[in-house]
């Protein structure tokens, strides 16, 4: 079932259409990457989701139910982790996560569970009683995915909850958003780290001037710009070796090489390597290293959107 | 309405978990009180201090002296003539009478003179001295006119004067001017106050777009509406506070008299909260930091009270002041407290009643109209 569905959306501030007959579907249990430059429409986009702006046209709904009708339910099933952290300084890390819990109707024994859970589920149970004030940029980032996670939400939308963290940090909320999949939550993951979304997300759709310009897997969106992968073969030189034979190879469409590398070119649909190995083990070639190259998710953006990611 | 609740009680705690802020919303109302008793202090008891130079021992202008010495609110040094410039430029003494040789025959003749007042006060000093002394020095010389030049006539009769046999009782009136006066000062200082905390307390709308937590609240199941209406409802509660504070503290510590029923008192403040959290409103309608919404606060709430005449009365300022008060809510809170003062009856006061609330009505559609204009979630997520 789709947890998320965006059918023909468009929103204008003035005469500024920053999402442009968008339509979009996120199905349960996904860990669904947004990729968009600053000003793409990504923001607009995931505001509309949680309910905070209204759409010009089209509609969203969420568990099959439009956010415009049902918007108490659509606000009950969604929570947000935004980029700038939202959390009160001077309410401690519990109050803090208990407040906001308390927005979802929790209340008595049941939302003090929540409340713990949440924290335990961060790192911060020890930290329970403290002031966000003497925190880490990281466990403040953890003490705002607690507050958006303690009324369990079936779908999480995280903008960059990695930003400007270290790299503990980082790990530590990456495999936090894999046990929250895990677990049953669907999660829309924006963030500028491509190796992030390459790493976590099982689908990604890319926006730029208000449309989905690109939708599916990893491996969907590198065959759209390219449908060849290399393989660099280290070996130990040899006066003579026979390259038609890996040339023959079923995938392989050119081999070359320079000094002791050998790059094989094949069809990225084609797995071949075990093949190409063989071939030259039976030579008796003595290989030392082995590199595969496909395009990343950053060449992809790159190429579809003619822009970096981290240039905005 | 429990998510409403919710959020009340939220942000009571948050308020009221900094110490300081109870004593900055609950204190400062009583700081008015304290102001209006200062100023009201001791405004009609001022004691006048009179130097005496005697240069005409007789019984006549003994007794003189000691009449003087009688009068409530005076008190009476005797001095040297050589002293009399000091005394007076130091300010030590208000007034110096003296008494030259020859006043007592003046007096005894029907004729008084020889007697001098010496003062730098003019008028405010002299004018009530010189009343209480010439009604005394006339009946005296009365006597000597009667008693023609015969001098144990007029003594007979001086003496029976001074041993006047019949006695008036005093029943002094109570002067309702200075509770009135006060209760005026009282309450204007806590109009002030009231449009300070509601302006405060409207502030944290601002505060909370300003470290997001606004946009968290809304996409959560809360509207902007109810997230307003708690708002509206932390700041009544604070406000009523503030008000039963203050008439309680007037009446049963400081025992200032106001004259007005407690209810009718409350209820007149009461619809004045709603107007101090409209201008509130619009205030951080039309701010963009918090740091702007307090300066709008002070150029707003400052001035219009001083025109409106809650820190002095208005009849003191010019007319055309007086005509701009008008339009200012302040003013008609006071004036239905003045006219409850001077014995209107509550329901004569239909019209200050329904402009106050036509104020606070005026607030609350501009602020609301400018709401539903600021779509100002952007960047949240």
């Amino acid at each position: 079932m789709n947890i998320l569905e965006i059918k023909n959306v468009t929103k204008k501030f003035g005469d500024f259409i920053a999402v442009d007959n968008m339509s979009l579907t996120v199905a349960e249990g996904e860990i669904f990457g947004f990729l968009g430059t600053n000003g793409a429409g990504k923001s607009t986009t995931i505001n509309m989701i949680a309910g905070l702006l209204r759409a010009n046209a089209g509609e969203i709904k969420i568990l099959g139910k439009n956010i415009s009708k049902h918007s108490h339910f659509a606000k009950k099933n969604i929570g947000i982790v935004p980029q700038d952290i939202a959390i009160y300084e001077d309410l401690t890390a519990y109050e803090n996560v208990k407040f906001f819990a308390g927005l979802y109707g929790l209340r008595g024994s049941q939302l003090h569970e929540r409340v713990e859970e949440a924290l335990k589920f961060v790192g911060l149970s020890d930290k329970h009683k403290s002031y966000p004030k003497g925190f880490s940029g990281g466990m403040k980032r953890r003490l705002n995915i607690a507050c958006a996670i303690a009324h369990r939400p079936k779908l999480i939308i995280m903008d960059e909850p990695t930003v400007g963290i270290d790299p503990q940090s980082r790990n530590y909320i990456l495999n936090s958003v894999k046990k929250l999949n895990e677990m049953g939550c669907t999660i829309i993951y924006t963030s500028h780290y491509m190796e992030e979304v390459e790493e976590i997300c099982s689908r990604i759709a890319i926006i730029d001037h208000g449309k989905i310009i690109a939708e599916g897997t990893k491996e969907q969106l590198k065959a759209i710009i390219t449908n060849t992968k290399d393989v660099w073969i280290e070996i130990k030189p040899m006066e003579t070796i026979d390259l038609n034979k890996i040339q023959s190879i079923s995938g392989v469409k050119a081999v070359q090489m320079e000094e002791n590398l050998i790059k094989v070119s094949s069809d990225i649909s084609v797995n071949n390597l075990n093949t190409i190995i063989q071939c030259l083990i039976n030579d008796k070639v003595e290989i030392r290293s082995l590199k595969e190259q496909s395009p990343n998710l950053e060449t992809v953006f790159l190429t579809l959107t003619g822009r970096s990611l981290r240039d905005h | 309405m429990q998510d409403v609740m919710w959020l009340v009680r939220h942000t009571l705690k948050k308020t009221f978990s900094n110490k300081k802020n109870i004593l900055l919303y609950f204190g400062t109302p009583l700081i008015g009180i304290i102001i209006s008793l200062f100023v009201y202090s001791g405004s009609n008891e001022k004691n006048v201090h009179i130097g005496v130079v005697n240069n005409d021992p007789h019984y006549i202008t003994n007794d003189t002296i000691h009449f003087i010495k009688g009068l409530e609110h005076l008190s009476v040094t005797n001095i040297k003539k050589s002293e009399i410039d000091d005394q007076i430029t130091s300010g030590k003494l208000d007034c110096v009478l003296v008494f030259h040789q020859g006043f007592s025959k003046s007096v005894e003749q029907g004729r008084p003179g020889h007697l001098q007042i010496v003062s730098i006060h003019g008028a405010e000093i002299t004018g009530f001295v010189k009343s209480y002394l010439y009604h005394y020095i006339n009946n005296i010389s009365a006597l000597g006119k009667i008693a023609n030049g015969d001098e144990r006539t007029f003594w007979q009769m001086y003496e029976r004067y001074q041993q006047s046999p019949f006695r008036t009782s005093v029943h002094p009136l109570k002067d309702t001017s200075k509770n009135i006066g006060m209760t005026y000062q009282t309450i204007g200082y806590l109009l002030m106050i009231m449009l300070f905390s509601a302006g405060s307390l409207a502030e944290m709308i601002v505060r909370e777009k300003e470290n997001r937590t606004y946009f968290r609240l809304l996409s959560a199941p809360i509207n902007g509406n109810k997230y307003i209406l708690s708002n509206i409802i932390v700041n009544m509660i604070v406000m009523t506070g503030q008000i039963m504070i203050t008439l309680v503290m007037m009446d049963q510590v400081f025992h200032i008299k106001t004259n007005i029923a407690f209810w009718q008192m409350a209820a007149i403040l009461m619809l004045f909260s709603l107007v101090a959290i409209g201008i509130a409103f619009i205030t951080v309608a039309f701010a963009n930091s918090s740091a702007s919404a307090g300066a709008m606060q002070n150029l707003i709430v400052v001035p219009t009270c001083m025109l409106s005449g809650c820190f002095w009365p208005a009849d003191i300022m010019p007319t055309f002041v007086q005509k701009i008060a008008n339009f200012l809510p302040q003013r008609w809170a006071l004036d239905a407290l003045l006219k409850l003062q001077q014995g209107h009856s509550f329901g004569s006061l239909y019209l200050n009643l329904l402009i106050i609330l036509a104020f606070a009505l005026i607030f609350f559609l501009v602020s609301a109209y400018k709401f539903g204009r600021n779509n100002n979630v952007n960047n949240f997520v």
